[in-house]
């Protein structure tokens, strides 16, 4: 077995032998469900609302087009669960390099066969991974809507694209955070401030001229997801998701270089 | 890449030294370490012990002078100075969430080993350490003492020319520090063994040749017997090397 594969593997072992990747893999499938039938509550009870008041049932027009299994349900809910993101993954990334420097691990892996790119590498894959599974145990509700609302699985294909591009984005800003701390509390905090921040640039409109603000808003991760959640991939956005890998990647490799020469 | 030797790898250490900020860890050491020879590092808690062991795993890098092992740089050619180490860090340094065996097919599979070697290797280990009946068990339910034997088989298991301790029996009790003095005599000839202690029993018990640190810097060399032997050996390490003559 090739060295970075033995670290990737122990990663995911360390990471399911914690009680943090199952309660977060929980909390996913959980809070999915609880806004899927919830959306889907409000959605029949609007159904409802328009039956009773036209006192005969269900004809097509007597319904507004945007009243609909798309828009009431499905959108909503994989905006919901990109905001989960943001809340759930740096709980699976605050662990991955600080834990390893507060236990005095990291001084094991140093003198192994790794190279600091290989460490980076499996333990990024390793969250990456962990972000894939937490994203296909929310796939159910969706794809019954599907099914329902014939959206189409080449849709719901790219919205979970899209999910999984920011899914890895956040678990890149949280991997950065880890490797420059020694706390997993102090990583888990930072990622949720720059977590945050990045997420949608729109509050700064309140402060910054129209031409600014306008300028700044496409840098921040919910547009981007936005497109996707419209069933669109546009290069400039995967361009976009894949900065995020690869300066999370470098960042973090300096991090484990330059704790030698600090 | 020259092969790693059978009997042994050489550390030599020229003018090294380590500074963070302004405290100086470690000051121009020179010592050379034979392949084969048992050496220890002896000192007070704070001497720069654990300092140089960082230096000569690449773990750190030095601010001043040189260290190598087998004449290879332990952070330009990182390499070849890991393929001939096995690390045993100060106290137990493991990972409790992976049973014994997963962690020793990580810990082979990272210095090298694969397929049918790792496993004989890791068979061979387990029975070595006498661990076979802790195999299947989480690290982090272990005892001390067995932590500690899990800590010395992974460094074994891929059977390196030079074998670094730190601290090998702190924290364990009277009946474990002899099980882990045993398995290090037992290594002793066999490889290059650099042990760091402040213990004086173990330093006689398992090394050739000694260096003491005070505050960084080295206030003895010499063979064990000779620099312990002299009147106060605790004197060394205080720093006061001629109350010791």
């Amino acid at each position: 077995m090739r060295p970075w594969l033995a670290l990737l593997r122990k990663e995911l072992a360390v990471a399911f032998g914690s009680p943090m990747a199952w309660l977060t893999l929980a909390g996913v499938g959980l809070v999915t469900a609880l806004i899927f039938f919830d959306h889907l509550r409000i959605y029949n009870q609007i159904l409802f609302l328009y039956a009773t008041t036209t006192m005969g049932g269900f004809e097509t027009d007597t319904v507004p087009t945007y009243v609909n299994l798309r828009d009431q349900v499905f959108l909503p809910v994989m905006e919901t669960l990109a905001l989960t993101l943001v809340g759930l993954v740096p709980l699976v990334t605050m662990r991955v390099f600080a834990e390893e420097r507060s236990r005095g691990t990291d001084e094991l892996l140093a003198t192994t066969l790794l190279t600091p790119t290989q460490i980076v590498a499996g333990k990024f894959a390793a969250t990456y991974l962990l972000v894939a599974l937490m994203l296909a145990l929310s796939f159910i509700y969706p794809a019954s809507s599907v099914v329902r609302a014939g959206l189409g699985m080449p849709h719901l294909m790219v919205v979970y694209l899209g999910l999984f591009a920011l899914g890895i984005a956040l678990a890149s800003i949280g991997l950065v955070c880890s490797a420059f701390s020694t706390h997993q509390l102090v990583a888990a905090v930072s990622a949720y401030a720059v977590a945050f921040v990045l997420y949608d640039f729109r509050w700064t409109a309140q402060f910054l001229p129209d031409t600014v603000a306008a300028w700044i808003d496409p840098l921040s991760l919910h547009p981007r997801f936005g497109s996707f959640a419209e069933g669109m991939v546009r290069g400039g956005d995967l361009l976009y998701f894949a900065g995020y890998v690869l300066v999370g990647f470098a960042l973090a490799r300096f991090a484990l270089i330059q704790a030698r020469v600090r | 890449m020259s092969e790693p030797q059978t009997r042994g790898a050489e550390v030599l250490a020229e003018g090294l030294s380590r500074h963070f900020g302004p405290h100086r860890a470690l000051r121009d050491l020179d010592v050379r370490i034979a392949p084969g020879e048992s050496f220890g590092l002896l000192g007070a808690n704070g001497a720069g012990k654990t300092t140089f062991i960082r230096l000569v795993t690449g773990y750190l890098a030095a601010s001043a002078g040189r260290v190598a092992v087998d004449g290879f740089c332990p952070i330009a050619q990182a390499r070849e100075v890991h393929a001939r180490i096995g690390f045993v860090a100060e106290t137990s340094r493991l990972y409790p969430d992976l049973r014994v065996r997963g962690f020793l097919r990580f810990a082979g599979a990272v210095h090298g080993l694969a397929g049918g070697g790792l496993v004989d290797a890791i068979e061979k280990t387990l029975a070595r350490f006498q661990l076979e009946d802790v195999a299947g068990r989480l690290i982090g339910n272990l005892s001390k003492g067995y932590q500690q034997r899990v800590s010395l088989a992974q460094a074994f298991l891929h059977d390196p020319p030079l074998l670094i301790v730190d601290e090998p029996t702190g924290g364990l009790d009277p009946l474990q520090q002899e099980e882990v003095r045993h398995v290090l005599g037992e290594a002793a000839g066999a490889r290059t063994l650099l042990i760091c202690t402040h213990d004086l029993g173990e330093a006689r018990a398992l090394t050739g040749r000694v260096a003491v640190l005070h505050r960084g810097a080295c206030v003895a060399l010499g063979a064990t017997d000779e620099v312990l032997g002299r009147g106060d050996p605790l004197a060394l390490f205080r720093g006061q090397a001629e109350e010791a003559q």
